[in-house]
């Protein structure tokens, strides 16, 4: 009777650390449980007054992962108070009837959407162009579109169709705009170390020039499951953030030489913090995790 | 060293400008004629392109106005009637009305000036391994919502014929499709667009 005892001891305490091991890697066996009995751990500054938000992509399944890291957003959000949210596209997978919007975004992220966060979305290959009058995304009917707050202008560009009149629109807006940060989120990533995706060549090839010649400082995709920070080009960091929804493990490159951090074991999002000329990030896992942060610095 | 020159060898020195003045003439006005035809065969298009937005337009002005901070339901209706109206206005659409032979022939040129051969299987191999390979393709049919949308190569829009804002250029494996970016309708397509 004592040797069974022993034995069911011995049991559940490997099984205990088999959890606590696959937590630690990002597979985690119940991860919202374990999630939510860690409390969020910052490392931005947390500035009184400063603009905060959330980064995420590729998020809209409907899955249960998805509905995991949704309420790890929602843990974060009570301690960040971030209120925007920006979205690097494939909001929403397959159909996009009322049932699948509410299913794939709305209950997922109901909790914040509850608090007053307020989405801005950009388009996906996944994504219908109808989602731009779809109210919780602020697209307020256009495919790409400009929104700023506290000296930083944030524009949303549809990657899918980078056509002569969003690149004349975008070249214009650029133009007039007099805010010291400037950040531009899309889905398709322009450098990424990704084995199924990688960098869009063609994206980059269109892109990338204008973003050196007109001070675009920081750059948030997705398209790719994991999360990337690519190492500076031409001064510019192009962050890959698209593990909201499913994550295709080991998908980044072993030793790309573009990568300056990178985590592909598990779902992910990122929140972000402008103090003066330093963008301050932080990349958080379904587990809670910290698995990369630092600062920006503003381009001159 | 006496230095004799041959007069057959005088006169072809001699005249080779005129040549090489008088070809290179034939070269620049068969390139002009090549983009004057080129943008007859371009403005064409787009003609029958906006005859399309522009029937469409009508069809939709007679539609509930769609908010831009609309809910779901709201977007789904809008979708669905304005999809229902221009199709039924279009029963005899056939595949060519937009797409004609002249079309066909300027798109194939332009994709091969943007794109070297190798560059084309590329591409090629890119939409063949893409997950919208299923979708069907025919006139007034539907591009499925659940079906991916292949990003347009961005240095091809540029030199394509410019469209209407209510209509996408989209590919499904080498097809070239016109879809309508509301209603999801398939207006017209061309194949074998990468030649």
């Amino acid at each position: 009777m004592k040797r069974t005892h022993t034995f069911l001891f011995v049991l559940y305490f490997a099984l205990v650390s088999l959890a606590a091991q696959s937590d630690v890697i990002g597979q985690g066996l119940d991860s919202a449980a374990l999630a939510k009995a860690k409390s969020p751990s910052v490392t931005l500054p947390m500035r009184e007054g400063s603009l905060r938000l959330a980064v995420f992509g590729d998020a809209g399944r409907g899955s249960k992962e998805q509905y995991d890291l949704g309420r790890v957003m929602a843990d974060y959000r009570q301690t960040v108070l971030f209120d925007w949210v920006l979205l690097t596209g494939d909001n929403i997978y397959g159909p996009d009837s009322p049932a699948d919007m509410k299913n794939k975004f709305e209950l997922p992220y109901k909790s914040m959407l509850d608090a007053g966060v307020k989405f801005y979305g950009s388009l996906g290959n996944h994504d219908t162009s109808n989602q731009r009058f779809y109210a919780p995304f602020n697209m307020n009917g256009e495919e790409y579109y400009r929104v700023e707050r506290s000296g930083v202008s944030f524009y949303a560009l549809n990657s899918n169709y980078l056509d002569k009149k969003q690149l004349d629109w975008f070249a214009a807006e650029l133009a007039k705009d007099r805010n010291a940060w400037r950040i531009a989120f899309f889905h398709h990533p322009p450098y990424s170390s990704g084995g199924r995706h990688g960098s869009d060549d063609e994206v980059r090839k269109i892109l990338h020039p204008l973003f050196v010649k007109s001070g675009i400082d920081v750059v948030f995709t997705g398209h790719d499951h994991f999360y990337e920070r690519v190492k500076p080009q031409d001064g510019i960091t192009y962050f890959v953030a698209g593990a909201a929804g499913k994550i295709r493990k080991g998908d980044l490159k072993d030793r790309s030489p573009i990568t300056a951090a990178g985590f592909d074991s598990d779902l992910s999002f990122m929140i972000i913090e402008f103090v003066g000329d330093d963008m301050h990030f932080q990349a958080i896992s379904k587990a809670g995790n910290t698995v990369d942060s630092g600062a920006i610095k503003r381009r001159d | 060293m006496k230095f004799v020159v041959n007069p057959y060898t005088l006169v072809f020195i001699l005249a080779s400008p005129v040549f090489i003045v008088t070809a290179q003439t034939d070269s620049t006005g068969t390139q002009a004629q090549d983009v004057r035809t080129d943008k007859i065969a371009a403005t064409a298009f787009e003609n029958r392109v906006k005859e399309y937005t522009d029937r469409r337009e009508a069809i939709e002005a007679g539609l509930p106005a769609l908010p831009k901070q609309a809910t779901a339901k709201q977007i789904d209706a809008h979708k669905k009637a304005l999809l229902r109206k221009v199709r039924a206005s279009r029963k005899r659409a056939r595949r060519g009305q937009i797409f004609t032979p002249e079309a066909e022939a300027l798109i194939r040129k332009i994709v091969i000036d943007q794109y070297p051969a190798r560059d084309r299987m590329e591409l090629k191999k890119e939409l063949a391994e893409a997950e919208n390979k299923s979708v069907a393709v025919k006139v007034n049919g539907v591009y499925p919502e659940a079906a991916e949308l292949l990003e347009m190569p961005p240095t091809l829009l540029v030199a394509l014929p410019q469209l209407p804002k209510q209509v996408r250029y989209r590919f499904v494996s080498t097809s070239l499709l016109i879809v309508d970016r509301e209603s999801h309708l398939i207006v017209d397509f061309m194949t074998k667009a990468l030649p």
